[in-house]
């Protein structure tokens, strides 16, 4: 802006002189030829006269002494009879010069012409005389362009140190003018004193200022909430440029692919992980095509959900959510143990009822034969009643909320009456079974906690050794009641102990079937605890006994 | 300023590399399962593995030729090409070798031998070693990358019981001859792993710091 403000002001001023002195020669100049064609009337006049006068003899005295003027005598034909400047012998016929043929015809002519360059101008004025011949008087000058050349350079001369003096003035007030817009602060422009004229768009500043702080304090709001969202879920979320680099990304992203990148925004996918579903998985929701992987990062289960993004038809990017569902594929794992284990377990008490009963109906058997067979029979579908009866508990149990009212129950009353019920097959093994007595009050069902009791204890008969002895010990402390059921058996491993609570898990697979058992009791009796908010442990050193504890939270 | 082209390909490169490293990984995971759990699945997997990593071989050498030629590059970025284009050559080798193993287990299916010699050991020391080297290279670190350097005398030492094991198998029972030289090679192969993988490493180390350690132990092929 002060550049061309500078180059303005200089232009105009250079102009402007250059104008200003042509003008004014100009005019100069016109009242100069004015004067100059009177001043040559005049003489005119009187050379006239004195040629009149005293004829050719004038004209000869004047050759002697020269006058400034150059004098022509003209005759009628136009033949030049005299001059004061040439010969005339040599000079050409006159008579179509406008001057003098105006002479001829009006008596007087004038005119004004260049020399043979422009720098010279000549001024003529032809009289008729008396006699018919012309008198012609000529005045030499510069040309208006020839004064004006001789001008050119004092007039260089002003306009370049009128030129200088613009341009020093020019910047000096250029910065003066542009000085205040200069100082005005762009972050708070209403507080700048400025011009008036540009106030409005000073005011307009200020109200886009606050437009910009406003949205920009809305867009940090609203990132600061993505992220506490983001931060805070429990799924990985990450999104990637079309060129699969990250835009963002969760601390749970990170954690669940394992990755230990301190900033992963900017850099590709792959550099948090390169496996090869995860990979796929971006490679197509990069292609446009929605995908779902199971894939497993070291101990976990990790899903991967990989959408494209797009915008109009175009994929931009990718969303991928991701999920850790090691509980749920646990889960999913134990679920079809459980139905495999059911069908075997039903299927085997089966296979053997029906071997027996086809034998008989076969009439293979021999008729003695047929009481131990039915007694066979007998037995395998009370192990099929047991069992069945174990898994509608155990479903029972599952569905969370047998219904039934919760109502005052005597721990240790209940503990004698299992005690009376396992008396005779401990009796048959010479197993002493003792209780330290005692009494404690817990809220609950009584028949659940009877069977998880039952279950605990037929445990600690069945898997001791003969003439072992199992040991009951009831307590309370801390607002907790516990029944501890130690034994002198054979002891539960401790690589075996996190899942002697799983259905149909036998601690020793070789042996279940030998002792009758459903491998469902610490399954109910685990569940009968859930469901009064009690707790089951079990802590064995793998070889000599173990000890089950039951914890009830006090009534 | 930086040329946009520029730094795309750049970062071209750096991805591909992961990549294909990311396919060495799985090459030589699922050699070592078809060694050790003996499914087919896998020793298929490493075969057909070895072919893709040629492919990308190919591909990225081509790419770092080109990317000199046009792109004149100097300093770090010098150094990120030319180590990549040397970085490619030893995981060719590594897929080649990973494939190596899978067909030779095949043959030792059901045999005894591998239980008792410490040869899982050895792969998941390898597996380990790849592993950390394509992530310093991924990460750029310059700490990663020494240490897997180092912890290829781990590899070594693992090699050399691995042979005195089996050395005393065929001893005692020279009837497992066979399987005691086949099992000897892929503990080379995974002994030899190691080295490629330190070799990365090396390369890694170079691209980062402009030193390069260790001439020593250069592979020849195998």
């Amino acid at each position: 802006m002060r550049r061309r403000i500078l180059i303005f002001s200089c232009l105009m001023a250079g102009a402007s002189i250059v104008l200003t002195a042509v003008l004014i020669y100009m005019a100069v100049y016109r009242n100069f030829a004015g004067l100059l064609r009177r001043e040559i009337a005049t003489e005119s006049d009187l050379i006239a006269a004195a040629v009149e006068l005293s004829g050719h003899d004038y004209l000869k005295s004047l050759e002697a002494n020269p006058p400034a003027v150059r004098i022509t005598l003209i005759d009628a034909e136009g033949t030049v009879l005299f001059d004061s400047g040439w010969d005339p012998s040599g000079m050409e016929n006159h008579l179509d010069r406008p001057e003098v043929r105006s002479a001829l015809e009006t008596g007087v002519g004038e005119d004004a012409r260049f020399s043979r360059t422009i720098s010279r101008q000549t001024f003529y004025r032809a009289q008729r005389l008396g006699d018919g011949r012309v008198l012609r008087v000529a005045v030499t000058t510069d040309s208006i362009f020839a004064s004006l050349l001789g001008l050119a350079l004092l007039t260089a001369l002003i306009a370049s140190g009128v030129f200088v003096s613009a341009a020093v003035i020019g910047t000096g007030v250029t910065r003066r003018i542009v000085e205040p817009i200069n100082r005005i602060n762009l972050d708070r422009p209403e507080e700048s004193p400025a011009y008036d004229e540009i106030a409005p768009l000073l005011s307009r500043m200020k109200k886009q200022n606050e437009i910009i702080s406003a949205q920009i304090d809305e867009i940090r709001q609203r990132q600061i909430e993505f992220r506490a969202i983001t931060d805070n879920m429990r799924e990985g979320l990450l999104l990637l440029d079309c060129d699969a680099r990250v835009l963002s990304c969760n601390k749970n992203a990170l954690r669940l692919l394992q990755s230990n990148a301190d900033d992963p925004v900017g850099k590709n996918a792959l550099a948090l992980n390169r496996s090869e579903t995860f990979s796929r998985a971006v490679e197509r929701a990069l292609a446009g095509i929605p995908s779902e992987e199971l894939t497993t990062p070291g101990e976990r289960y990790l899903q991967i959900f990989a959408n494209p993004v797009r915008d109009v038809d175009v994929v931009c990017g990718a969303v991928l959510v991701l999920l850790d569902v090691t509980e749920r594929e646990d889960r999913e794992r134990l679920r079809r143990e459980f139905t495999a284990n059911v069908s075997h377990e039903l299927k085997t008490p089966l296979t053997a009822i029906s071997g027996y009963a086809e034998i008989i109906a076969n009439e293979v058997a021999r008729h003695e034969d047929i009481p131990r067979f039915a007694g066979c029979i007998y037995a395998e579908a009370q192990r099929l009643i047991t069992l069945v009866g174990d898994i509608m508990t155990l479903s029972r149990l599952d569905e969370g909320g047998v219904r039934t009212p919760r109502e005052p129950v005597d721990l240790g009353h209940l503990v004698e009456c299992a005690i009376q019920r396992t008396r005779a097959a401990a009796a048959k093994r010479g197993i002493e079974v003792a209780f330290s007595g005692g009494s404690a009050e817990i809220n609950g069902i009584i028949r659940v906690i009877e069977e998880a009791v039952a279950n605990v204890l037929d445990n600690a008969v069945k898997y001791n050794v003969d003439g072992g002895s199992v040991s009951i010990a009831l307590a309370e402390k801390n607002g907790e009641i516990t029944l501890e059921i130690t034994d002198t058996g054979v002891g539960i491993p401790a690589s075996e102990q996190g899942r002697i609570f799983e259905r149909f898990y036998r601690a020793d697979r070789s042996r279940g079937g030998a002792e009758g058992g459903t491998g469902l009791g610490l399954s109910i009796a685990k569940h009968a605890m859930k469901l009064h908010g009690g707790r089951i442990e079990v802590k064995s050193d793998g070889k000599h006994g173990s000890t089950v504890t039951l914890t009830f939270p006090a009534a | 300023m930086m040329r946009e082209g520029y730094r795309k390909r750049l970062e071209t490169l750096h991805t591909e590399l992961i990549r294909m490293g990311a396919l060495c990984e799985e090459a030589i995971a699922s050699a070592a399962k078809g060694l050790l759990d003996e499914k087919p699945e896998y020793r298929e997997k490493a075969i057909r593995l070895e072919k893709e990593i040629d492919g990308f071989e190919h591909d990225i050498e081509a790419f770092c030729v080109k990317l000199l030629l046009r792109e004149q590059p100097v300093a770090g970025d010098l150094r990120q090409i030319t180590s990549a284009h040397k970085i490619v050559t030893d995981m060719e080798r590594i897929g080649d070798q990973a494939a190596d193993i899978a067909e030779i287990s095949a043959f030792m299916v059901g045999s005894p031998v591998k239980s008792d010699i410490h040869i899982a050991e050895m792969a998941n020391a390898t597996i380990k070693m790849l592993s950390d080297s394509v992530d310093s290279f991924v990460a750029g670190d310059l700490e990663k990358a020494l240490g897997v350097i180092e912890s290829d005398d781990i590899v070594d030492e693992l090699f050399h019981r691995v042979k005195g094991e089996l050395l005393a198998s065929i001893s005692n029972d020279p009837s497992l001859g066979e399987d005691c030289l086949d099992l000897l090679m892929i503990a080379k192969y995974l002994e030899r792993i190691g080295d490629h993988a330190t070799n990365i490493a090396e390369w890694v180390v170079y691209s980062i710091t402009g030193e390069r350690k260790g001439f020593h132990d250069l592979p020849g092929g195998g």
